[in-house]
């Protein structure tokens, strides 16, 4: 009898978790899932059942193949500019020479991480804006005018000027995340590195890089996990298009709910992001457990 | 017992949470009130000047005149709005007094089962909805039920700038062929974009597609296939009319798909561009905006089109109101479509509406009366596209519209997709 009271204050403790979790993430999944075998309307309260023919629809969708594909090249370019290349600029600004500056490039790096993604979108809509952009008049004042292009009109490059802003925006959360990881490090290591006549990049790699392996793995999959679930910096910027060239998953997913009016289909494409990312989150979950935190 | 206490303790704010939630969806039913004060919710698509200006002092009068009223407006953009006010009807959370187009867009909402009836309102007030005019009604009305009352008139017509086109001597265009020798010509002259349009708002395109194919496909075809149980899309009309667009495009240069159509409308108003295709509603925006001398003409007939060469496209915009609205957004309702709030709003705005005595010599300038008598004089009406159509034909136009233009499809091609969504609709 008293254990069973032992276990009550826990209980009670997690109930509002629980209740809330349960109401705002677990029943609005089983929904959605629930959702995607029927057609309806936003308008209309009416639902029919449909079975698989929305999955079938899933599997032949070509907007769906250009959205997957445009959020591999999220999650590619994302891994490389905000895992390595925060890493290197996390090593830099922890660096004894440059780590008089830090405090004030810290901010400088961290500042685009606490303006909203809107506000950011739209100042990038200036920023390559054809006309009057600030990219194509600095392309001009450079002498490389042949470059300038209407960058998000242009199929071509609509999706690489969108996840270019987003790397600008994310990259200092990320090496922010990095720094307190390197600042974890033994200093005993890099000192007996110093004495044995190891350079900044030896130390670099032999040291720093297998010390935050922990952080990587994280910042990795975090990475990748977002970059299935892009949404903001696309919609804002291009709304997909031109035609569906920067179309991502989400985006696909809003403008079928919510401007193409078929829900059934929106649900069974929420379903897809869900499962691409719970993977991605499970191989989240099961690297951190075979490495060891400090 | 301490722990039971705590328990429902737990329970108590859990629940007090969720009630404050909840209550927040339920805030538009019109029952909502501060106080003895009414709170109507106001939605409505311009967060721009000088219109929200404009709705934000009438707030203020009807505010003034009825004290028991409060009214709490949102505002936000075209494309946007649209998305909005679906999540509102879905979540059964519309506000009390909205915009809305005519046609398929007010259809649907009508669908939801959401929205007022007005016809006992306008039967018991005649002076008042007896002084709109009575053609504008139609789009808002759906098997006798008149669910929206019309406010603003508007046609499509290209604006031209008229000394860049007397300097080249180019006559305004009588035809389609006419039109793309004028449009060369001004390319000869230097040019380089003689015409644009801000082909990121898909609407824009939307508005092109819709009044070409009202031009090249014979009418019975177009009501079939705008109709979803019957549409085909199998006329040649339509390739036709999507190489017509192709063909324009490749007049508007590079940056037609890398800016919207307020950055297009901006260029006209500088002078930088001498032709583009606009709503009336418009007149003002480019007057305020430049001091170019423009006039106006319709999409020119194209020579060889089966379909109706004179027609105008576009279609009036009114208010609707929630089923659940109080009795005081009706009276709101009735303020905003005034003749004396007409008077104001045209003075103000620059728009053309559908109240009667709203648009005369005093209310208005030259170049609007003169839209205005087009409006009122136009053979026919053509619904502006994306309201006329099913909104998955209707996205594939527009975004094939935009990949015409960047070179990435063909007309064949879009065509087949939109025969393969017409029969998906065909078979709900």
């Amino acid at each position: 009898m008293k254990i069973k009271k032992a276990y009550i204050t826990p209980i009670l403790f997690m109930v509002p978790t629980i209740l809330f979790l349960g109401l705002f993430i677990y029943i609005p999944l089983i929904q959605n899932f629930y959702n995607s075998f029927f057609e309806f309307s936003v308008f209309s309260q009416s639902k029919e059942f449909v079975g698989f023919s929305k999955i079938k629809e899933l599997l032949v969708d070509e907007v769906v193949m250009i959205a997957l594909n445009n959020n591999v090249k999220y999650a590619i370019i994302s891994v490389l500019l905000q895992v390595f290349f925060a890493l290197v600029l996390a090593a830099v600004l922890e660096d004894k020479f440059f780590r008089r500056f830090a405090p004030a490039l810290r901010v400088i790096y961290f500042m685009p991480v606490m303006i909203s993604i809107s506000v950011i979108a739209l100042l990038f809509g200036f920023v390559y804006n054809p006309q009057i952009g600030l990219l194509n008049s600095f392309l001009e004042l450079i002498g490389l005018e042949e470059l300038a292009k209407p960058w998000l009109g242009n199929s071509t490059t609509a999706i690489y000027s969108v996840i270019a802003m987003s790397q600008w925006q994310s990259v200092g959360l990320i090496t922010m995340l990095f720094i307190v990881a390197i600042q974890k490090v033994p200093k005993e290591l890099y000192e007996a590195a110093e004495i044995d006549g190891a350079g900044k990049i030896r130390k670099f790699f032999k040291i720093t890089v297998p010390q935050v392996k922990e952080a990587t793995f994280v910042n990795l999959l975090v990475t990748v996990t977002g970059s299935i679930l892009v949404f903001n910096e696309p919609y804002i910027l291009t709304n997909g298009g031109p035609g569906n060239s920067s179309m991502t998953l989400a985006v696909h997913m809003y403008q079928t709910g919510f401007f193409k009016d078929d829900m059934g289909y929106a649900s069974t494409l929420a379903s897809l992001i869900f499962l691409l990312s719970a993977m991605f989150a499970l191989i989240q979950i099961k690297v951190s457990k075979t490495g060891k935190e400090d | 017992m301490k722990k039971f206490l705590s328990f429902l303790v737990v329970i108590l704010v859990s629940s007090m949470f969720l009630a404050a939630c909840s209550s927040s969806s339920n805030e538009s039913d019109g029952e909502a009130t501060e106080g003895d004060q009414v709170v109507i919710d106001f939605f409505h698509r311009w967060p721009n000047e000088p219109r929200k200006s404009f709705y934000d002092e009438k707030i203020a009068e009807f505010e003034k005149l009825n004290p028991n009223v409060k009214i709490k407006v949102d505002a936000v953009l075209n494309d946007s709005y649209k998305e909005k006010i679906k999540v509102l009807v879905s979540n059964d959370n519309l506000p009390d007094v909205f915009t809305s187009w005519s046609d398929t867009f007010a259809a649907n909402l009508v669908s939801s089962e959401r929205i007022m009836s007005l016809n006992d309102i306008m039967a018991e007030d005649p002076d008042w909805s007896g002084n709109i005019i009575e053609s504008q009604y139609a789009g808002f009305t759906f098997d006798d039920v008149t669910y929206g009352i019309p406010f603003t008139v508007d046609g499509k017509a290209f604006f031209y700038n008229k000394q860049i086109f007397e300097e080249n001597n180019i006559a305004v265009p009588a035809s389609y062929d006419e039109l793309v020798t004028a449009l060369d010509q001004l390319k000869a002259a230097g040019y380089e974009t003689p015409v644009v349009e801000g082909l990121t708002n898909g609407w824009a395109i939307s508005h092109y597609m819709g009044t070409i194919f009202d031009r090249v496909v014979d009418n019975s075809v177009l009501v079939k296939d705008y109709t979803a149980a019957t549409g085909e899309f199998t006329d040649p009309g339509y390739i036709r009319g999507l190489e017509i667009f192709k063909e324009l495009t490749t007049y508007m240069g590079d940056v037609s798909t890398a800016i919207d159509h307020e950055a297009a409308r901006n260029m006209f108003a500088a002078g930088e561009v001498p032709v583009l295709y606009m709503q009336f509603a418009e007149v003002k925006y480019v007057q305020d905006a430049g001091d170019v001398e423009f006039g106006f003409f319709n999409f020119p007939e194209v020579k060889d089109g089966e379909g109706r060469p004179k027609s105008l496209t576009g279609a009036p915009e009114g208010w609707m109101l929630s089923k659940n609205a109080p009795p005081e957004a009706v009276e709101f309702l009735k303020f905003l479509t005034s003749e004396e709030t007409a008077k104001a709003f045209t003075k103000a705005d620059g728009q053309l509406n559908a109240i009667k005595g709203g648009v005369t010599e005093e209310t208005s300038n030259p170049t609007s009366l003169e839209a205005y008598q087009i409006i009122l004089d136009a053979s026919d009406a053509t619904p502006w596209f994306d309201n006329a159509i099913d909104i998955t034909i209707a996205d594939i136009f527009m975004r094939g519209g935009q990949e015409l233009a960047t070179g990435q499809t063909t007309p064949e091609d879009i065509m087949k997709k939109v025969q393969e969504a017409a029969a998906k609709l065909r078979n709900q």
